[in-house]
Order: structure tokens, then C-alpha cells, then sequence
């Protein structure tokens, strides 16, 4: 008996800082948005769970897109986009994101993201608090180095098992082999974008001494990182959310950096604990 | 020092059962073939890869016994953690380790990347055999 998911996808077309892109999006639920970014040199299939999870979707209408060059949102159109070197930067990331809401019409979303994502979610609450009801960064901390390198993409070995397999250890021993795998797998179709990526992730993005600019009454952040995270490790994401005034941080035990895609359902208590602590300062702003 | 050889020496068998009998490694290491020394600090290992099969295993090789393109160097004790069957934080891949503990990855890095969907998962086949240190 076939069986229909209730996740539908879209196009929608619009323009960044003079690239004209066209973007797919996956989407479920009703309520406030809930924008899903995916970490880099992957796509939006690493939040299929949180996407058919009927207890979030009543209440959130869970959006996850491909950043542009991801999954199905192909380079710029008006572009000779393979004649440069991509290197993704923070002024263009979040240009991204806020063009993204706009084209959507989405009022007072909230903005989560794991990884690369998690880090732009700090620069989104810096650069733009008025425009999001509050973010989620998974797996962030001010500053993020020694990842963007060569191997990614170095012709003399094989890109797509070096990304995959070169992010295997950062999910945890103990999330289901299916779903390690599949992260494993969708690693091994982006390894042209993972670098480019990565020069925001490991360079580009960088606020040490810039955190107490953030402003967590505002923007509500509630920051979550993960036990086997070596690249950002929970120590590191307290640390970011105690400069940031107002931050809150979650300590997420026996998962890794793609908790949302290795393993959900462990990953699903902390993301209900982070909704709670939103919703009640939200809550009390407007009571 | 005799009941220490034979602790290591039980060792070298089952570590070339565990990779040679691995689905996954028999399944996708065709092309996996190269030597890298795996070293302990108290023992190292010499290990010979021919298309996905254990050729050879060394321990403790003397200065010019072979070759090998790289190594994967670490203290006793990190190696532990490597060894149990849900290894703690930091001690879970050599890329983490290299992040976040005193494993240090040397030699013609290159060959481990043309190799690391296998080499990645030879070393988590540690968890299955302990380490012999």
C-alpha cells in the first residue's frame, strides 16, 4: 500500500546580491515558521524527521531549503559561476536567508540551523534581530577553525568518500546505523559546495569579542551543541552562550553534529526543550 | 614480558579476522590497498593492506623492516578509549582524535584519504577487538 508523506516541495525564485537563484524547499505543518538550515556540503533532507513529526508540525510550520549550490537549489542563473572559486561568506549567507523569508512572506520565524548553520543563526541574531522571532544555533560557537581545507575537493583523492567518511566521527557511536548512513550518503553528493562552505564555517565567520553585541532579550538564542561534537564541543557552545546576554544553552548527550539527521529522536527532547524556553520569553514579551 | 607477546600476538589475529570477515570492508575495498603503522606508544603494528585483505601485520618493526605511507600515532591511553565498544567523546575517529587528543596523523596524508572510507572503518573494528595496549 503506497503512503503519501504530507512534506511538499517548491521552487521560488529571487535575487541576492545580483544572483538570481532558484530554490527548493521542503515544507510541513502550520503555525509559526520554523526555518531549517542544513550543515554544510549537504542538504535539506538532514530534517526529514523533524519534517513528518506530527507533534512539531501542529504547532510550526517547519521549512527546510537548500542553500543555493544544495540538493536541488542549482548555482546562480545569471552566473558563470564555474569560472570563480566558491567561497561562501557571512554577508552573502545571511543576505540568503533574510531574501528567503521575505520571498516566503514569513512573519516573526524562528531560525535554526546545525553546524554552518548553527553559525550563521549567531550572525543572523547580530545583523538582523528585528527580522527573527529567535534563533536556534545547533552545533555553534564564536569561531569555528581548522576545517576549511583542500581535501574536500583535492582531485588526486576520491571527494565524495573524503567528505562522507571525513565527517563520519562527528556523529556519536550510539546513533542508529540507518541514519548515520544516510547522512553518510547525502555527504557524498556535495562535496563542490562542502569547501567553498567551509570558508565561512572555519574563516568567515568569526565573533569573538563581538558576542555581547548580541542581543538574546531581542532575539531570543538558545544555543545547543552535542557530546561528540569535536568541532564545536558543548564546553565551547556554553562558553558562546554565556558572552551573548540573554543566551541559553542546552548540553545534548550521547549524539554528535548532525543530531537532527543521526539521530531524532534524542535530538527531538532537546529541540521541545529549546521551543519551551522561546515560547515562554515570547510568551511573557507579550503577556 | 611472554604473557604481554601472546595478549598482542592474539591480537594481530583477530584484528586480521575482524577486517578480512567485514561486510563492509569486503564490500567496498576492492581498491584498498596500502601500509600504514598504527603506533601505541607501547606496541606498534605494521599493517599491510592488498585489495581490502589483511596481508601482513607487523609488531614492533625495526627501523628499515618496510614501508609504509603514513601513521596513526596516539598514546597508550587514547587508544584505549579507541578500544572500547562505545567509545567515549574524542576517542571515537581518528579525525576527532586528531582534533581533541594527542593522536597525530604523519606521513603521506594523501594515501590515507585515497583510503579513508576503509581506514575509518578498520579503526572502528577496535571496538570489537580491543587494542593491545
Amino acid at each position: 500500500m503506497a503512503k503519501f508523506s504530507p512534506v511538499t516541495g517548491r521552487y521560488v525564485t529571487f535575487e541576492v546580491m545580483g544572483d538570481e537563484l532558484k530554490v527548493f524547499f521542503l515544507e510541513n505543518g502550520s503555525g509559526q515558521p520554523l526555518v531549517c538550515q542544513h550543515t554544510a556540503g549537504c542538504h535539506n533532507h538532514q530534517w526529514r524527521d523533524l519534517l513528518e513529526d506530527e507533534e512539531i508540525t501542529q504547532n510550526y510550520r517547519v521549512i527546510a531549503y537548500d542553500l543555493v549550490r544544495h540538493g536541488k537549489s542549482d548555482p546562480p542563473k545569471n552566473k558563470e559561476w564555474w569560472k570563480e572559486e566558491y567561497r561562501l561568506t557571512a554577508d552573502y549567507y545571511v543576505a540568503f536567508i533574510t531574501a528567503f523569508c521575505d520571498a516566503l512572506e514569513l512573519e516573526d520565524p524562528i531560525f535554526m540551523g546545525s553546524s554552518f548553520g548553527g553559525q550563521v543563526a549567531l550572525q543572523l541574531a547580530l545583523r538582523h534581530p528585528d527580522r527573527f522571532a529567535a534563533v536556534i544555533p545547533v552545533e555553534a560557537a564564536d569561531y569555528s577553525p581548522g576545517f576549511f581545507l583542500d581535501w574536500w575537493q583535492h582531485p588526486h583523492a576520491n571527494a565524495a568518500q573524503v567528505c562522507a567518511s571525513g565527517v563520519w566521527d562527528l556523529m556519536a557511536p550510539q546513533s542508529p546505523d540507518q541514519d548515520r548512513w544516510a547522512t553518510w550518503f547525502y555527504y557524498t553528493q556535495g562535496s563542490e559546495a562542502f569547501r567553498g562552505d567551509l570558508y565561512f564555517y572555519s574563516v568567515d565567520h568569526d565573533l569573538r569579542g563581538r558576542l555581547g553585541e548580541i542581543d538574546a532579550e531581542k532575539c531570543p538564542v538558545v544555543i545547543m551543541n552535542a557530546e561528540y561534537d569535536y568541532l564545536t564541543t558543548p564546553e565551547e557552545g556554553r562558553q558562546t552562550a554565556e558572552q551573548i546576554p540573554g543566551a541559553e544553552f542546552i548540553e545534548m548527550k550521547g549524539i554528535g553534529h548532525f543530531p537532527m539527521s543521526e539521530n531524532y529522536p534524542v535530538f527531538k527532547q532537546h529541540l521541545q526543550q529549546a521551543l519551551q524556553k522561546i515560547e515562554s520569553k515570547l510568551g511573557a514579551r507579550t503577556g | 614480558m611472554a604473557a604481554e607477546t601472546a595478549v598482542t600476538s592474539g591480537w594481530i589475529e583477530d584484528f586480521r579476522r575482524a577486517s578480512d570477515e567485514d561486510a563492509e570492508l569486503q564490500a567496498h575495498g576492492r581498491y584498498y590497498s596500502c601500509a600504514y603503522l598504527l603506533d601505541m606508544e607501547e606496541h606498534s603494528y605494521l599493517v599491510q593492506m592488498h585489495a581490502g585483505k589483511v596481508e601482513e601485520i607487523l609488531e614492533d618493526p625495526g627501523p628499515l623492516d618496510d614501508r609504509y605511507q603514513f601513521i596513526i600515532r596516539a598514546s597508550a591511553e587514547t587508544w584505549r578509549g579507541f578500544g572500547q565498544e562505545t567509545p567515549p567523546p574524542m576517542h571515537h575517529g581518528i579525525f576527532a582524535a586528531a582534533f581533541r587528543t594527542d593522536l597525530s596523523l604523519e606521513g603521506d596524508l594523501l594515501v590515507l584519504m585515497q583510503n579513508l572510507r576503509c581506514v575509518v572503518r578498520q579503526i572502528e573494528l577496535l571496538r570489537q577487538t580491543g587494542v593491545p595496549v
